[in-house]
C-alpha cells in the first residue's frame, strides 16, 4: 500500500515553484468560475408578461389558459400549430401560437410556461411546460365526493 | 494495521446503522410508510378492510408501465442509499481522526456505490428514449441534474480516493467530496420531493409536508459532516513535498477539480429555483430568475468538461504516482501522443464526413474524445498486455470517450426525418420545429430520403398500435431499405381519451430510427370531443331515386340501388336479422378516383343499427335515414300472415311464389333457439321460386315445448318474405305455414350526408434518425464496466496495479 515516508524530499528545492503552481491552479479555476458565472447570467432572465416581451426579445412567460377563448388546432391543414389565449401574471391575455402540436391534457392545465418571442400581436412560442393538478388529490376528492 | 481497519470497520457499521436510524426516525416524524391509506383517510369507504376491491382505479399512468420504470427507481435507490457508505467511513475517519486505515476497505464500496448509481441514472435515460415521446435520452431536467451531480462527486471522490490511498495527498478533497456527494444525494431528495422545482420540471412531484425534515436531515448532516472535517482540517497531514507536474496525482487531482466544477455548474443552474425560493423570504414579491434555454445552457459548459476530462483522463494513466520519470520515457510518450493526436485528427475528420459537426467547439470535443478512446486502448493493448482487469480504469476512460463522440453524433446530429413546409419560415432558427409531419392512412409521404406510409392500425384492449413503413431511398429513388415501425397510443382505462403515446425505434448498428406518434385526428384522442365533432356535423338530408345524380360541393353522388346483402365492413362484423344497403357511386370533381360505397342499415331483433360510410379525401359522411327501415322490413305485428298448407314432399303456390317442401331436420340449429330437455323441434326445408326463377331456402322451426306450440320463422331480405311453421297434422301429413310479405311501397330513398366532415385517417408523427447512438449507449455502459470492474478488483484480488 502506499506509503507516506517521502520525507527526503522535504527539503526538496522545488517547493516554492510548487507552491506556485497549486495558486495558479487555484487563480485559473477562480478565474474560469467567474467567466463562466458572468456568461452564464446572460442565459438567466426573469419569468415576464407580455408587456415585457413587446420588444421582441426571446422570454419565458408564465400564464393560464384563458378558457373562454378559442383554442385552435387543425392538424389536418398544420400539425406544427396550435393556437390559444394565455392570460399572464399581470392579467394580459394574449394569443400564443405554439409551434407543437396541442399538448396532451391541455385544458386540464393549472398553469403554463411558454418560452417564444412576441410576433406582432402574438407570442410565437416554440417550448412549453405546463402544470397540471395531481392526480392523486384529484383521486382523493372523488373518493369524498362519493360518500 | 489491519486490525485497526477491522475495528474500524465494525465502528462504521455501527456509525452507518446510526446514521440509517437517525434516516428513518426523521422520516417517520413526517411520514409513516406503514400506515395505510385507510388509516390516514377517515371515509367510510376506508371502514372494509377490503376496500381496495371495491375501487376501479384508472390505472398507473402507461407511461409509467415499462419494465424500465420497474427495474429503474430501485437501482437508481440502491445507488443513492450507497453513497452513505463512503460518507460513513469518511465520518469515521475523521471522528478517529486516522486518515488512512478507512481508505483501503471504503474503496471497493465507492466504486460500487458509483458503478449502480450510475447504471441507474442511465437506465433512467434509456426509459426515457425507449418510453417516453420526448425523443431523447437526456433534457438537463433539473431531476436528472440532481441525480447525475452525486455522481459526479463521487467520481471525483473515487479519484482523490486513489490519489490518497496512493501516495497520501488530496485527503481534504477526499473528504470533501465523499461528504458532499451523500449531502448532495440528500439535496437531490429534497429537490424532487419538496415541490420546489414544480415550474421547471417535466416532473411533476407534489409537496408532501416532508420538506423540513429533508431540510434538517441535510443540514444536521452538512454540520456534522464538514464541522468534523474543518475540525480534523489541520490535522490531514500529507506528504509536504508538492505534488510533481510529472505525477499522476497531480493530473488526477485537476481532473477531481475539473469534476467538481462541472459538479457545481450544473448545481448552481439546476438549483435556480431554490434560490429563488429564499430571496422570496429575505424580500417578499422577490421576481424568481430562470433559465431561458435550459439545454444549451447545459450543454455550453459542460462539453468543455468533456474535453478536459477527456484529455486528462487519457494521459494521467501514463504518467505514475509521485514522480515519472520522465527522462526514460520522454521520448516513448511523445512519439505516442503524437500518433494518437494523428490518428485521432483523422478520425475527426471522417467524423466531420459522417456527421455535422457545425462548428469548431464540436470538433475539439470530437477530438478529445476519439483521443481519449484510442489513448486508452492503447494503454490497455501495449502497457497491461491486453489484462482487462488492471486496465478497469482505461475502460472506463475510453468508455468515457466513446460517450462523448456517441452524443456529438446522436445528440448534435439527431435529425427529423419528418419534416413539414408549414414552419413560420425564418421565425426560428431551430430546424426541428418542424419535425411534426401528418400522415393520412394509405398515402405514402417523401420526406428526407424516405417514403412513410402509414399503413393501418390494429386495436387490441387498450392499446392501438399503428403500422408505419419507412422506405429509404437512394439518389435514383429506389428503395434501398424497408422498415416497418408500431408506434402505440394507449387509451385510459375509461377508454375515454388517449392516455399516451408511445414511441418505437428500430436499432440498427450505426443509427436508431425513432418515431412516435403525437397526435391523433380530435376525434380519435378524446370522447367527448368525437362528441363534439359529431354533433357539429350538419347533415342535410337529400332524396333519390335509382340513377339520380345529386351534386354536391365536392363530388358527385349517383344512387345506383339497394342491396340485401350488405357488405359493409363494420355490418359484417355483426350479427343481424336483415339489413339493407344503399349503394352509391361517388365522382369526385377534381379527381379521377371513382368510389363505389354502400351504407347500411341492420335489424338485430328490436334493435336497429346504423351504418354511416365517409370518404375522409372528400370530407363526406352518409347515412340512410333511419325511418328508411319501414319502408323495406314491416314489423312482425303489422305483417298479414296467411295459411298455405303442403303435403309431405308436396307444393304449393302463394302470390306468384312457388313453395315445394323439400326436407325435414329433427335437430335444427338457430341462434334465436336453445334446446331443451322434452323439446320437440323441427325444421322444414322450404325451397322458394318467384315467377323470374329466382331461387330462395328457408329453414322455418316449428316447436313443441311442454305441450305449447312454437315457431321460429326464417327471412327471404331479397323478397320481403317471412315464411313460419305453424302446425302439423300427423293424420294427414299436411304441413301449415304462415306466410306474409313485406309492404315495400319506395319510390325514393332519403339519404343524409354531412359535407367538411374533419378527417380520421391520420395521425402527427414525428420520426428522428440518431445517429451513432450506440456509441453513447456502448461508451456509457463501458464506463459502469470499468467501475465494477475495479471494484472487483479490490474485493477479491486484493488489488492489483499496473506496474
Amino acid at each position: 500500500m502506499g506509503g507516506i515516508e517521502n520525507h527526503k524530499y522535504a527539503f526538496d528545492s522545488n517547493i516554492k515553484t510548487m507552491l506556485n503552481k497549486n495558486t495558479i491552479i487555484a487563480l485559473l479555476l477562480i478565474t474560469a468560475g467567474i467567466v463562466v458565472f458572468i456568461t452564464a447570467s446572460r442565459d438567466v432572465s426573469t419569468y415576464s408578461t407580455f408587456a415585457d416581451a413587446a420588444g421582441g426579445e426571446r422570454t419565458k412567460i408564465v400564464g393560464t389558459l384563458a378558457k373562454n377563448k378559442p383554442m385552435t388546432y387543425d392538424p389536418e391543414n398544420d400539425p406544427n400549430t396550435f393556437r390559444f389565449f394565455m392570460t399572464d401574471s399581470k392579467g394580459t391575455e394574449k394569443e400564443v401560437i405554439l409551434q407543437k402540436p396541442k399538448p396532451q391534457d391541455f385544458e386540464l392545465s393549472e398553469q403554463i410556461v411558454v418560452t417564444g418571442k412576441m410576433q406582432n400581436e402574438s407570442f410565437v412560442a416554440d417550448e412549453i411546460l405546463m402544470k397540471c393538478p395531481s392526480k392523486y388529490k384529484d383521486e382523493e376528492i372523488a373518493i369524498k365526493e362519493q360518500q | 494495521m489491519c486490525t485497526i481497519a477491522a475495528v474500524e470497520a465494525i465502528l462504521v457499521t455501527m456509525i452507518l446503522g446510526i446514521h440509517f436510524e437517525i434516516g428513518e426516525k426523521v422520516i417517520k416524524i413526517g411520514s409513516n410508510p406503514t400506515l395505510l391509506l385507510r388509516h390516514v383517510n377517515d371515509a367510510p369507504i376506508f371502514a372494509n378492510a377490503d376496500y381496495l376491491s371495491l375501487i376501479k382505479g384508472r390505472g398507473l399512468n402507461p407511461l409509467l408501465q415499462n419494465y424500465w420504470m420497474t427495474i429503474h427507481p430501485p437501482t437508481l435507490f440502491l445507488g443513492f442509499a450507497s453513497t452513505v457508505v463512503p460518507f460513513a467511513y469518511a465520518i469515521a475517519g475523521l471522528w478517529y481522526n486516522d486518515h488512512k486505515a478507512w481508505l483501503r476497505p471504503a474503496m471497493g464500496w465507492s466504486l460500487f456505490s458509483a458503478g449502480i448509481l450510475g447504471t441507474g441514472i442511465l437506465m433512467g435515460s434509456f426509459w426515457a428514449y425507449e418510453a417516453l415521446s420526448f425523443g431523447g435520452y437526456w433534457a438537463w431536467d433539473p431531476v436528472e441534474n440532481a441525480s447525475l451531480v452525486p455522481w459526479i462527486t463521487l467520481v471525483a471522490g473515487i479519484h482523490t480516493h486513489l490519489i490518497a490511498q496512493n501516495t497520501g495527498y488530496a485527503k481534504k478533497s477526499l473528504y470533501f467530496f465523499y461528504l458532499i456527494s451523500f449531502i448532495l444525494i440528500l439535496y437531490s431528495t429534497f429537490l424532487t420531493r419538496s415541490g420546489v422545482l414544480g415550474d421547471t420540471s417535466a416532473h411533476a412531484f407534489t409537496e408532501m409536508g416532508l420538506e423540513w425534515q429533508l431540510v434538517f436531515l441535510m443540514a444536521f448532516f452538512t454540520f456534522m459532516g464538514f464541522g468534523l472535517w474543518a475540525y480534523r482540517f489541520r490535522s490531514m497531514d500529507h506528504p509536504e513535498k508538492e505534488e510533481s507536474l510529472y505525477s499522476r496525482e497531480f493530473w488526477m487531482f485537476i481532473g477531481a477539480l475539473v469534476l467538481m466544477f462541472s459538479a457545481v455548474l450544473i448545481t448552481a443552474s439546476t438549483s435556480l429555483p431554490v434560490f429563488n425560493k429564499i430571496m422570496d423570504w429575505f424580500s417578499p414579491g422577490y421576481i424568481g430568475k430562470v433559465i431561458q434555454d435550459p439545454i444549451p445552457h447545459y450543454n455550453k459548459y459542460q462539453m468543455w468538461i468533456g474535453v478536459f476530462v477527456a484529455i486528462l483522463s487519457s494521459k494521467s494513466l501514463f504518467l505514475r504516482y509521485r514522480n515519472t520519470d520522465l527522462q526514460s520515457i520522454q521520448k516513448k510518450l511523445l512519439k505516442k501522443f503524437s500518433i494518437y493526436t494523428l490518428v485521432s485528427l483523422i478520425l475527426t475528420w471522417f467524423c466531420s464526413k459522417w456527421i455535422e459537426l457545425y462548428s469548431w467547439q464540436y470538433y475539439i470535443l470530437c477530438f478529445s474524445g476519439l483521443f481519449a478512446m484510442i489513448a486508452n486502448t492503447d494503454y490497455i493493448i501495449s502497457y497491461l498486455k491486453g489484462s482487462l482487469k488492471a486496465g478497469a480504469s482505461a475502460i472506463a476512460h475510453a468508455g468515457f470517450g466513446m460517450m462523448l463522440v456517441g452524443i456529438l453524433a446522436s445528440g448534435l446530429n439527431k435529425t427529423p426525418i419528418s419534416s413539414n413546409p408549414f414552419v413560420f419560415q425564418g421565425m426560428f432558427t431551430k430546424e426541428d420545429l418542424a419535425r411534426y409531419v401528418q400522415l393520412i392512412r394509405g398515402k405514402p409521404l417523401y420526406s428526407k430520403g424516405y417514403f412513410i406510409t402509414y399503413e393501418g392500425d390494429t386495436l387490441v384492449d387498450r392499446t392501438r398500435t399503428y403500422t408505419i413503413k419507412f422506405q429509404k431511398l437512394n439518389d435514383s429513388m429506389e428503395v434501398i431499405d424497408e422498415m416497418t415501425l408500431h408506434p402505440n397510443a394507449v387509451y385510459s382505462n375509461d377508454f375515454t381519451k388517449v392516455a399516451a403515446f408511445n414511441p418505437d425505434t428500430r436499432h440498427y448498428l450505426d443509427k436508431d430510427i425513432f418515431t412516435c406518434v403525437v397526435g391523433l385526428p380530435p376525434a380519435l384522442q378524446n370522447i367527448e370531443e368525437a362528441k363534439a365533432i359529431e354533433d357539429s356535423l350538419k347533415f342535410n338530408t337529400y332524396t333519390f331515386q335509382k340513377g339520380d345524380t345529386v351534386a354536391l360541393a365536392k363530388a358527385k353522388l349517383i344512387f345506383e340501388g339497394v342491396s340485401y346483402t350488405p357488405r359493409h365492413d363494420e355490418y359484417l362484423k355483426n350479427t343481424h336479422d336483415s339489413g339493407i344497403a344503399f349503394r352509391l357511386k361517388v365522382i369526385p370533381n377534381d379527381a379521377d378516383t371513382i368510389y363505389h360505397i354502400e351504407t347500411a342499415l341492420g335489424i338485430d331483433g328490436a334493435l336497429l343499427y346504423k351504418y354511416p360510410e365517409s370518404i375522409e379525401d372528400l370530407g363526406l359522411r352518409i347515412q340512410p335515414d333511419e325511418n328508411l327501415i319501414r319502408d323495406f322490413f314491416t314489423p312482425d305485428d303489422q305483417l298479414e300472415y296467411e295459411d298455405i298448407t303442403i303435403k309431405n314432399f308436396g307444393s304449393t303456390t302463394w302470390q306468384g311464389y312457388t313453395f315445394k317442401l323439400t326436407g325435414f331436420n329433427k335437430d335444427p340449429e338457430h341462434k334465436n333457439y336453445k334446446n331443451e330437455e322434452n323439446d320437440i323441434a323441427i325444421a322444414a326445408e322450404l325451397s322458394i321460386s318467384d315467377s323470374e326463377g329466382h331461387q330462395f331456402t328457408v329453414k322455418p322451426i316449428y316447436i313443441i315445448r311442454e305441450n305449447i306450440p312454437m315457431s321460429i320463422k326464417d327471412y327471404v331480405a331479397e323478397e320481403g318474405l317471412h315464411i313460419r311453421f305453424s302446425n302439423i297434422d300427423p293424420g294427414t301429413e299436411t304441413f301449415t305455414f304462415k306466410v306474409a310479405k313485406d309492404k315495400r311501397s319506395f319510390d325514393t330513398i332519403k339519404l343524409a350526408i354531412a359535407e367538411d366532415v374533419p378527417r380520421t385517417d391520420y395521425l402527427i408523427l414525428e420520426a428522428s434518425v440518431f445517429p451513432g447512438i450506440n456509441l453513447f449507449w456502448g461508451g456509457s455502459i463501458l464506463m459502469m464496466i470499468g467501475l465494477f470492474l475495479a471494484m472487483w478488483v479490490r474485493w477479491y484480488t486484493g488489488g492489483v496495479r499496473p506496474k
